[in-house]
Parts: structure tokens; C-alpha cells; sequence
């Protein structure tokens, strides 16, 4: 059976159910963060107070209440600590296997445990200690009003994949 | 004013399950089962309200909803109407608050009720609407903190550190499951064997299905008042809140407080606070409810509650201590695992089952109980929360 959508919402992209953030600068502060990932780069905010770096990026240093913070680059390649693959029963938005990992991203990060997806990996394939590495991909574009126009809004996110060897 | 003590006095539940049932409709079941808990009292003296639930606003499109439950419940309160929501604990978070507004004379008698309608005429809403309880614009993109991939990752590391088997991961299941045998208002009255949950398909390895809380529709209401009232309302014994916590230290993929994910450094530090509140320790605990959304994290939790040394939790269980005649019997009502869990009503639930042990009157009675802890584990594990009540109040 087709199913149509709420007729009230023909045609409408409801953002309010969307599971990916609104990374447009007319909707919050740390659109530079999208905007570093269009260029591949893995950042975040750092205090220009006392230095510390925070995950993820924020407008206000959680440490000393500073708002002066700057953008900081993160290591891109990490090792798997522990993962674990969801193979059947993924939920909407994901495809099988969903795997989620816990890595390492290095003693000379300022972030040294990170909890990521790992993508482009068919089942049974990763394992623990195996190299990682940072990569962007496009998500749906949202449609935004402009006046009396909607444009549509690119959008980007992040996760990792193994490192091919 | 005199000093006040805040004691438990009556809950109830509706059923719980896959209801054919509307949100609305199963709080005004849990409000009935509340007030039959309690002979002669009219819900008309009632004058505070807290309201716990989460997926209001994804399930059933209601964003507000205390309100809306406080009149179809019949409920006129004057000093709170409130919704409280932190996902898996606001039950036992709307009990704590209530302690406070109890004790600080802010309201007299508070009614805690919590429910969800998390069966929708399509599946794939609950699921997909579980992206909103995660840290959204972080994690949701990722499916981060999903239950069984996340607890799945805790399960595989408390395994590679300290040797827990999945036979002892299975033992909790079946503990858990033939408490709830025997309570009618659970999801599942089945007994279950060892054979069984070691058999049962795979969800995400090394967790197989006895090892998950189901979804769940239902609610749960208490009531909560000072001493000297609750003297006046019932003839059973007092059951005293004597303190509690609650515990926020990260979220989700954002800052993990412990050295890996089978370490809750937050839920050590809400034990101590708990314990330090209620002026009592963990081996005078003589029953607990425990979050058992997952057969790992009851293991995880009765390390971190002190019932046992870290990484011995798997020992622990297998060894009988959570059963009746253990050290510390645990989820005697079923826990999550057979009673379901509506997030919003799981923590009324829990005090339900410690008040009825307090007072001598529950299913499966640890033999003169007279100090309970609950606690709840909420948010995918980025916050703890532990309610102790005793026969006593505190000195």
C-alpha cells in the first residue's frame, strides 16, 4: 500500500524530526565546525583563557567560563579499543552492520578516548587494535526560508572507517 | 515548622505491557491502583503533582503534559503541577523532589506519577524518536548511546578486564525473570532457565534477547508525605526517605568519566553521595532495585553500589547473592528485564516494590527488611540516580 505523508506536510521536510543537527550559521554559533569538515578537518574549541580544549565545540569554556575560544585541529587517526556490531535490527537512519567503537585517539591528544561510528566496514571485518581514520560524508540537505524563498541547506557529518592496509 | 521527614505511603501501576491503551489512559490506571493502595484517602487531598515521562512529546505528541494528567486524574493541585524528565529516572527523580518539597513545606501530600505510550502504530517512531534522548546534534547523527550497541560495548569490555562470562550475564536474567514470574502487573510472567537464556537469539553480541529490557507502555504512581500525616493516612509501618542522588558528570560520547566503559566513575560518586545522605552504607542494604535494562548493567551497578569489589559483579551474581537468601536481593518485582520498562514509570516501580519490602508485604519478602536502596541508570548512561528508604528516618 503507498503511503501518503501528512497531508498538511505534503512537501514539507519537518527539521523538528530530523536526527542530524542544523549546522546552518543562522541557527547556531559553531557553525565553523561544519564548515571545517566540508574541508576535511576534525576540530574543535579550545579556551584562549586556560587552554582548555573541550569536546565537542562549545561557546563557553566549561573550565574557567571563558567565551574567548579558538578552533583546534583533533588527530585523525585513532585504534580500536572495543566495538561492537549491530548486524540485524538496525534502526531507521542506519545500515547494517551499525558498528560503534570506543578509540584511542593518542596520548598527544587533548581528547584521548573517543566513541565514534565506524563506517565503511562489512561485518566480522574489525578488529580490536586495527587503525582508524577520520572521515566526512554528506547527509540530506534541509530546506530553509529566506524571505519568500526556501533554499536548501547542505550538510556534512563525521565518523571513522578503517584505515586500508 | 518542625523538622519533616518525607515517607512513601502508597503506588500503584497499571499494567504494563503492549497496551491497547492511550498515555493518558494508562496514568489515570496507575492513579486508581495508586489510591486503592491506600484505603479510605481521596485523591481530592492531593495537593502537589510531579509527572515523569520522556517520549510525551515524540509518542503522543504532547509536550506539557502534567496538566493534562493532573484533570484526568480528577487532580486539583495548588502548590505543584509539574513534568519532571531525565528519560529512565524521572520516576525516581520526581521522588526525590518530592522529599524535598515535602520536607521543606512547600506541599503536603505530592502525588508521583510517570508513564509512556511507547507502542505507536508504527514501530519505527519509538525507535527512530530514541534519537532525540541521545546528545542529538552529536550523537544521533551516529546512532551513539543506542541501548543495545552501547551496553553491548560495556558488556565486551567488562568481559575483556575482568573475565565476566556470559553464563554470568545470564544468571541475572534468570533471577530477574522468575521474580517477575509472579508479578501480574509485569510485561512477562515467565519463568526463565539458564538453558534458555544462553540459547536465545543474538541482538548485538555478546548480547543475546533475555539480555535486554523490552519497550514497554504503562505508568506508576506514588505518594508522598511527611510523618506526621502519613501516620494519619495508613496503619502500615513508615518508610522514610532517607536520601539520595543524583549524579550528571558527561554526556553521552562527551567527557566518559571512567578509565573505559565498564568503569561509572558517576555511579561511584552518586553511591557515596546516597550512602553519605542516608547515613548508611552498602552492606546495610537489605534489598535494592537495581537498573537493569541489560543484564551487564545490574553486573556493572552492584560493583559500583559497593555490594561487591569492582570487576566481581559477574561472581556475585552467579553465586546467588541477588536472589532471595543472598546478600542483597535484587529486583524482587522483576526489575526491567520481566516487568518492562516505560521510562518515566520505572523509577515509581522500583519504589513501589521497596516499600511494599519495608513493610513486610511484597511478592517475594526479604525476611525483616529495613534499610532498600533504589537506583536508576538514565540518558544511556550518562546519569545515576539512588533513592534509600529505611524504617527509620534519619538522625
Amino acid at each position: 500500500m503507498a503511503v501518503s505523508g501528512i497531508p498538511l506536510l505534503d512537501d514539507k521536510y519537518p527539521v523538528t524530526m530530523d536526527m542530524w543537527p542544523v549546522e546552518d550559521e543562522q541557527f547556531n554559533r559553531i557553525y565553523q565546525f561544519y564548515d571545517n569538515l566540508k574541508e576535511g578537518k576534525f576540530t574543535t574549541t579550545k579556551c584562549k583563557s586556560c587552554g582548555y580544549v573541550s569536546w565537542p565545540p562549545r561557546v563557553l569554556c566549561p573550565e574557567c567560563y571563558a567565551e574567548e575560544l579558538e578552533w583546534t585541529e583533533l588527530p585523525k587517526r585513532g585504534k580500536v579499543l572495543t566495538f561492537s556490531e549491530e548486524v540485524r535490527g538496525v534502526p531507521l537512519g542506519f545500515e547494517s552492520p551499525l558498528i560503534h567503537a570506543w578509540i584511542d585517539l593518542g596520548q598527544k591528544s587533548p581528547i584521548k578516548k573517543f566513541l565514534s561510528r565506524i563506517i565503511n566496514c562489512p561485518a566480522g571485518k574489525l578488529k580490536e587494535g586495527d587503525e582508524v581514520q577520520f572521515v566526512v560524508f554528506d547527509i540530506p540537505a534541509h530546506p530553509k526560508e529566506v524571505k519568500r524563498e526556501t533554499v536548501m541547506s547542505e550538510r556534512v557529518f563525521f565518523a571513522f572507517e578503517p584505515v586500508e592496509k | 515548622m518542625a523538622q519533616r521527614n518525607a515517607c512513601l505511603i502508597a503506588g500503584g501501576m497499571s499494567k504494563w505491557g503492549v497496551r491497547s491503551a492511550s498515555l493518558v489512559d494508562v496514568s489515570q490506571e496507575a492513579a486508581k491502583a495508586c489510591l486503592d493502595d491506600i484505603p479510605g484517602f481521596s485523591h481530592k487531598d492531593i495537593d502537589g503533582f510531579l509527572y515523569a515521562t520522556s517520549f510525551a512529546g515524540r509518542c503522543s505528541f504532547q509536550t506539557n503534559p502534567a496538566p493534562v494528567m493532573a484533570e484526568r486524574m480528577g487532580l486539583r493541585p495548588t502548590s505543584i503541577c509539574a513534568r519532571v524528565d531525565v528519560l529512565c529516572a524521572g520516576g525516581s527523580a520526581g521522588i526525590l523532589l518530592a522529599k524535598g518539597l515535602i520536607e521543606s513545606g512547600m506541599a503536603d501530600i505530592v502525588m508521583v506519577a510517570g508513564g509512556e505510550k511507547l507502542y505507536t502504530p508504527q514501530k519505527w517512531e519509538v525507535f527512530y524518536s530514541e534519537l532525540a534522548s541521545i546528545d542529538h546534534d552529536w550523537d544521533a547523527p551516529n546512532g551513539l548511546g543506542l541501548p543495545p550497541p552501547f551496553f553491548a560495548l560495556v558488556a565486551t569490555e567488562h568481559m575483556k578486564q575482568y573475565g565476566t562470562t556470559k553464563e554470568q550475564l545470564a544468571k541475572v536474567s534468570v533471577v530477574n525473570y522468575n521474580f517477575g514470574a509472579d508479578n501480574p502487573k509485569a510485561q512477562f510472567q515467565k519463568k526463565l532457565t539458564m538453558e534458555e537464556a544462553l540459547e536465545a537469539p543474538s541482538v548485538v553480541t555478546p548480547l543475546t534477547l533475555y539480555d535486554c529490557c523490552p519497550i514497554t507502555d504503562g505508568a506508576a504512581a506514588v505518594i508522598v508525605t511527611y510523618e506526621e500525616k502519613a501516620k494519619e493516612l495508613s496503619d502500615r509501618p513508615l518508610v522514610y526517605i532517607r536520601g539520595g542522588s543524583q549524579v550528571s558528570l558527561h554526556s553521552v560520547s562527551a567527557n566518559w568519566p571512567g578509565e573505559h566503559l565498564a568503569d561509572w566513575a558517576h555511579l561511584k560518586v552518586a553511591a557515596q553521595k546516597a550512602y553519605e545522605k542516608a547515613k548508611v552504607g552498602p552492606d546495610d542494604i537489605d534489598v535494592a532495585e537495581t537498573h537493569d535494562c541489560f543484564t551487564i548493567s545490574e553486573v556493572v551497578e552492584v560493583e559500583e553500589l559497593g555490594f561487591c569489589k569492582k570487576g566481581e559483579g559477574g561472581p556475585f551474581v552467579e553465586a546467588g547473592n541477588t536472589d532471595i537468601g543472598g546478600k542483597v536481593p535484587i529486583n524482587t518485582d522483576g526489575g526491567l528485564l520481566s516487568c518492562g520498562h516505560p521510562f518515566g514509570a520505572t523509577g515509581l516501580r522500583q519504589g513501589i516494590e521497596m516499600m511494599k519490602q519495608l513493610q513486610g508485604r511484597a511478592t517475594h519478602q526479604v525476611e525483616g527488611a529495613a534499610t532498600a536502596l533504589q537506583h536508576n541508570l538514565s540518558g544511556l548512561n550518562v546519569e545515576h540516580t539512588i533513592v534509600i528508604y529505611g524504617r527509620e528516618p534519619v538522625k
